[in-house]
């Protein structure tokens, strides 16, 4: 007798059909909850779309001075965009090298070392980081970014005609960084131990050395799972707010590549900080019609994330 | 997993060499001419290191080595970053933040203090009891719904739990300031409530379910089947088992869900300087008026021109990071307690 049939059985108790239901019923709350969100702040972007139109996606400003305000996001979605792309520049080499690392090169003991060094640093809040990023990170920054520009200023990411660089999306996104990498190796290391022994022997026994091993076997065989574990660390990335609030200066004009000049922008920014002095109500469902964005960007690259790593796991079984 | 550990001794003399001739070189170099860290550190030392590397794998392994040495020189180099940047943020955390450290610091609140006060007065004994408060409202919501939602999956196994698995994990994904934002919306701007601790409790609830929820479940899973066919045939209705059996079987585990949960949330500014707001006083009512935090306090006091103000922001950072270590430290201890009889 398995224990689905004893399970059935007793189902027909009334108490246990309570007892189901309830438990169903609080099951689906998360689903209320996402459904809720994505509703209550959706009904909110309708009202700035009648106001604004297609230029609330396409244009970039933040007028709250005219009746009814003009205002655009666009500068802000791109710049979240950009600094989680500069994130993951800076991020996945790390990230990918250290899991290698943890997996075949060091000691066993220090690989338990630096698993608890990296969960350490999932860990730390964000207003933590933000906090040592506005006081530490930035000044050290300053005088790598005006290297940066002295030598390499002809390349024009590097440009940098103010002087000033504090507040940058270089900075931004290098502090991002530091929040993905212990997301991603997680996730790398966890699929890395996973490949096979059978064919790591049977590479070293064809002769292969460690790169070649990494590339023909380790890696193609996690390819799937370290690819979801990237997209975990963007869809963190592109939600993240105080930390970035600490370091960027938002400015209202789209920072399309120039990184270590100063000013940029991200959507979950804007909102903290437009928020503590919203003017009236109308600029409050503004603010909360961008949240909507940016509630339906996190969701999909969540939602394509997981999808990837469920389904790499199911193939790899 | 690891076939290369082998090493000769002329592996280990050539490795030797190659470690130290570039930090000696570097080394000389900073102190006699006056090139700037970074450029010296990846223009000279970098590439010296690649190279010296380079050369020691060829000796020894042929040309094949050298690819492997490079990517050793480059784990070793990422793995001494990410050291680097948590002793560094550790590090400030202590060296600034101990100085705000102090009985009173724990215990006073803000009411008369303004940004230039100096040390001896004030504290974040308000905001520490705004931050228990809210995670105590959030963990009353979260709680039974995550340990609900774990039943759900592990024991009920009803024809929608790939559908739950799925939304749970899609909650697990929302950002923080959404979850604020949403809160906001519903509770505040229809008037039901004000900024108050109960809405940073329910902002705070959001993000706490799913991991609630997925370490519960992980753990009710790790409950032997034995106990719950043994309740079964003794005659125990479904509920009954769930309830008496599996749930105290699994009770280690699921304290551990909490704490986690708990230590996820509790340092997340954003949600609360939506939903709860701010406040100088000591507030006990979870309803009706702003509230502080630990997070929000920290906020509010980093970019200050006052230095006894920024000193107050890196204690109460030092205070919540410590919060933070006791949480994890608290579940890696209770977790190693057995599942199960």
């Amino acid at each position: 007798m398995q224990l689905r049939d004893l399970q059935s059985a007793a189902t027909s108790h009334r108490g246990d059909r309570v007892f189901t239901r309830t438990v169903a019923g609080a099951a689906f709350t998360s689903l209320v909850v996402l459904a809720g969100i994505a509703i209550f702040l959706g009904l909110q972007a309708i009202p700035a779309f009648q106001t604004q139109g297609w230029s609330f996606l396409t244009s970039t400003g933040w007028d709250i001075n005219t009746t009814p305000p003009t205002v655009g996001i666009f500068g802000m979605l791109y710049g979240s965009v950009l600094l989680s792309v500069i994130g993951l520049v800076i991020a996945v080499p790390a990230a990918l090298l250290l899991a290698i690392f943890m997996v075949f090169l060091s000691p066993p003991r220090l690989a338990k070392v630096l698993t608890n060094l990296i969960d350490l640093m999932a860990a730390i809040p964000s207003v933590i980081l933000g906090l040592w990023a506005f006081y530490i990170l930035n000044p050290t920054a300053e005088e790598w970014q005006i290297l940066l520009n002295k030598y390499l200023g002809w390349i024009p990411i590097f440009e940098n005609t103010s002087g000033n660089f504090l507040g940058t999306p270089f900075i931004a996104g290098f502090v991002l960084a530091i929040m993905m990498i212990p997301i991603i190796t997680a996730v790398a290391r966890e699929v890395l131990s996973r490949t096979p022994p059978d064919l790591i022997n049977a590479s070293e026994a064809l002769g292969c050395s460690l790169w070649t091993m990494l590339r023909y076997v380790a890696l193609p065989y996690g390819r799937g799972g370290i690819v979801g574990g990237v997209m975990l660390g963007l869809g963190r990335a592109l939600g993240e707010t105080i930390a970035v609030f600490f370091v960027l200066k938002i400015v209202f004009e789209t920072n399309w590549d120039k990184i270590i000049e100063s000013g940029g922008g991200s959507v979950a920014t804007l909102i903290v900080s437009r928020f503590g002095e919203v003017s009236g109500p109308l600029e409050l469902q503004l603010l909360l019609a961008a949240g909507f964005f940016l509630f339906v960007m996190t969701l999909v690259v969540n939602v394509i994330a997981n999808l990837i790593v469920s389904r790499t796991g199911r193939l790899q079984k | 997993m690891r076939p290369w550990r082998k090493k000769p001794t002329r592996f280990t003399a050539s490795v030797t060499l190659a470690v130290v001739i570039p930090a000696l070189i570097v080394a000389a170099l900073y102190l006699t001419s006056d090139i700037p860290v970074p450029i010296l550190l990846v223009v000279i030392y970098l590439p010296l290191q690649l190279i010296a590397s380079g050369i020691a794998a060829w000796a020894t392994k042929g040309t094949r080595g050298i690819a492997d040495s490079v990517i050793i020189v480059n784990a070793i180099g990422a793995s001494l970053f990410s050291v680097i940047v948590l002793v560094s943020v550790i590090g400030s955390l202590i060296v600034r933040g101990l100085r705000a450290l102090s009985p009173h610091f724990l215990f006073q609140n803000s009411v008369y203090i303004s940004p230039s006060t100096p040390l001896d007065y004030g504290g974040i004994g308000h905001s520490l009891v705004g931050t228990l408060l809210i995670v105590f409202i959030a963990s009353l919501i979260s709680v039974p719904i995550g340990i609900a939602t774990a039943v759900y999956i592990t024991e009920v196994r009803g024809r929608a739990v790939p559908y739950v698995r799925f939304f749970v994990q899609a909650m697990s994904g929302v950002p923080s300031v959404v979850a604020g934002l949403f809160i906001l919306t519903i509770v505040v701007a229809t008037g039901a409530f004000n900024q108050s601790a109960f809405a940073g409790g329910l902002a705070y609830a959001i993000l706490m379910l799913p991991t609630v929820a997925r370490t519960a479940e992980e753990v009710l899973k790790l409950v032997p089947d034995d106990l719950r066919t043994g309740a079964l045939a003794l005659g125990s209705t479904r509920a009954r088992t769930v309830l008496r059996v599996v749930i105290p079987a699994a009770r280690t585990g699921i304290i551990t869900a909490v704490i986690l949960g708990v230590a996820r949330v509790i340092g997340e500014t954003a949600p609360l300087l939506l939903a709860a707001g701010n406040n100088d006083q000591t507030v006990v009512n979870p309803f009706g008026s702003p509230i502080s935090s630990v997070p929000t306090y920290i906020f509010n006091n980093v970019a200050l021109p006052y230095p006894d103000a920024v000193t107050r922001a890196w204690g109460s950072a030092l205070v919540l990071i410590i919060l933070v270590a006791i949480l994890f430290t608290l579940a890696r201890v209770i977790g190693r307690g057995r599942v199960g009889r």
